[in-house]
């Protein structure tokens, strides 16, 4: 019965933790995606993963031709 | 994990900073100098003499050009990273207690002192990033601090705000071209000074370290609170890990405020928390005294304590620290290699 309640504390923890890393997780993407969005807004040099989305979007835009 | 220890200065340390490669360790102390290490090897490389007063501050700029001082003989000085030169003096009514360069090294900001007669104020200076330029007199911006002091500063992301930590435990943030007060936080214990405050790689969000015991993560965008590390020592000094969800806090009570024993000798510990979780995970002795300033490499290698013990302690990360990870970061895998 003890090992019973001790796996199911554990396994409270561990949901917890789960929960604690996916709200951070979700938090830093948003945080990321405002920072780009305003060094866009500024006309700044938008980080590697947007300039290959840019570049994307230009060949894209070429085919379109 | 076995430290190098940096014996150079004559009294207690009072900030560490490292360039932006992480190969150059700058650490400022009461003794009115500044040393300059290799991280690698804790070889000296240099000093910067030219203070009348107890440094209190210092910060390298990130091309590694400029490095700026604030000291209580009431100046702010740049210098010539490369030739140990001082290119500048800027004269003010008290003490600098916190000088910083924002995320270009074109704004350096300074804290002052507040005294009978002078209210503690945050100071811009625009920057030209270049040793032969001559620096600006003029001040960019002046923020007076009417309500409480400023004990710290640092700039967000884009330059956009400065955060300021007080002495009555608030946190505010201040628009950094106009400077008008955006907004105010009582993010620490009322009247429990703010000590530190270091901003995460990206700027926006950062760590606070306070009297009260606690180190605290907020946003810079909305001083909203994210974590929480609580200790049973009153904390200066607080940093965050690069490429490791963790953060390393120093403190420790003062000598005048413990019970001398001699088993507390060389007890003086960093204590790492887990970011995220809020768990502690580990600490490291060695000081003899309260750890008055922690840094850790912008690269994530390693990190560097100062004492009041007049020592700097480098330390760089083994395995058992690398191959740290609790199950629910394992599941994850590479989504949670930037946290």
């Amino acid at each position: 019965q003890d090992r019973i309640e001790e796996d199911k504390e554990k396994g409270a923890i561990v949901d917890e933790r789960r929960r604690l890393l996916s709200e951070w997780m979700a938090y830093l993407q948003r945080e990321r995606e405002e920072v780009r969005e305003e060094r866009r807004e500024l006309g700044l040099d938008v980080d590697e993963e947007d300039k290959a989305r840019a570049e994307e979007v230009e060949k894209d835009g070429k085919v379109v031709e | 994990m076995r430290p190098i220890l940096l014996q150079g200065h004559e009294r207690s340390l009072t900030q560490i900073k490292y360039t932006k490669d992480g190969d150059i360790l700058f650490s400022c102390a009461k003794d009115q100098i500044i040393c300059a290490w290799f991280s690698a090897n804790g070889e000296r490389l240099g000093t910067y003499h030219g203070h009348q007063g107890a440094l209190w501050s210092i910060d390298v700029d990130p091309s590694t050009t400029l490095l700026a001082s604030g000291a209580a003989d009431n100046t702010v000085r740049l210098w010539d990273v490369r030739t140990g030169k001082c290119i500048k003096v800027w004269d003010f009514n008290t003490a600098v207690k916190r000088v910083e360069f924002n995320e270009d090294g074109t704004k350096l900001l300074a804290v002052t002192e507040k005294r009978m007669g002078f209210l503690g104020t945050i100071v811009v200076f625009d920057i030209v990033p270049d040793v032969d330029a001559e620096q600006t007199n003029e001040r960019a911006l002046t923020i007076t601090c009417d309500e409480s002091k400023a004990t710290v500063a640092a700039w967000s992301y884009l330059s956009k705000y400065i955060i300021a930590g007080h002495e009555d435990g608030s946190v505010s943030q201040y628009d950094a071209k106009t400077g008008e007060l955006l907004d105010n936080f009582q993010a620490h214990e009322v009247d429990m000074e703010i000590k530190d405050i270091q901003m995460s790689p990206d700027r926006t969000y950062f760590i606070t370290a306070s009297k009260d015991k606690f180190a605290k993560l907020l946003s810079a965008r909305d001083l909203s609170p994210l974590k929480q590390y609580a200790t049973e020592t009153s904390l200066n000094s607080a940093a965050l890990t690069p490429k490791k969800p963790f953060v390393v806090l120093g403190g420790g009570q003062a000598a005048m405020d413990v019970t001398k024993t001699s088993s507390r000798q060389g007890k003086f510990e960093a204590r790492f928390y887990h970011k995220i979780f809020e768990d502690e995970i580990g600490r490291v002795k060695g000081h003899f005294g309260p750890l008055n300033t922690v840094a850790v490499d912008p690269l994530g290698r390693g990190y560097a304590s100062g004492g009041e013990d007049g020592y700097v302690r480098v330390h760089h990360f083994e395995g058992a620290y690398w191959g740290f990870q609790y199950e629910v970061e394992r599941e994850k895998g590479e989504e949670s290699a930037d946290l």
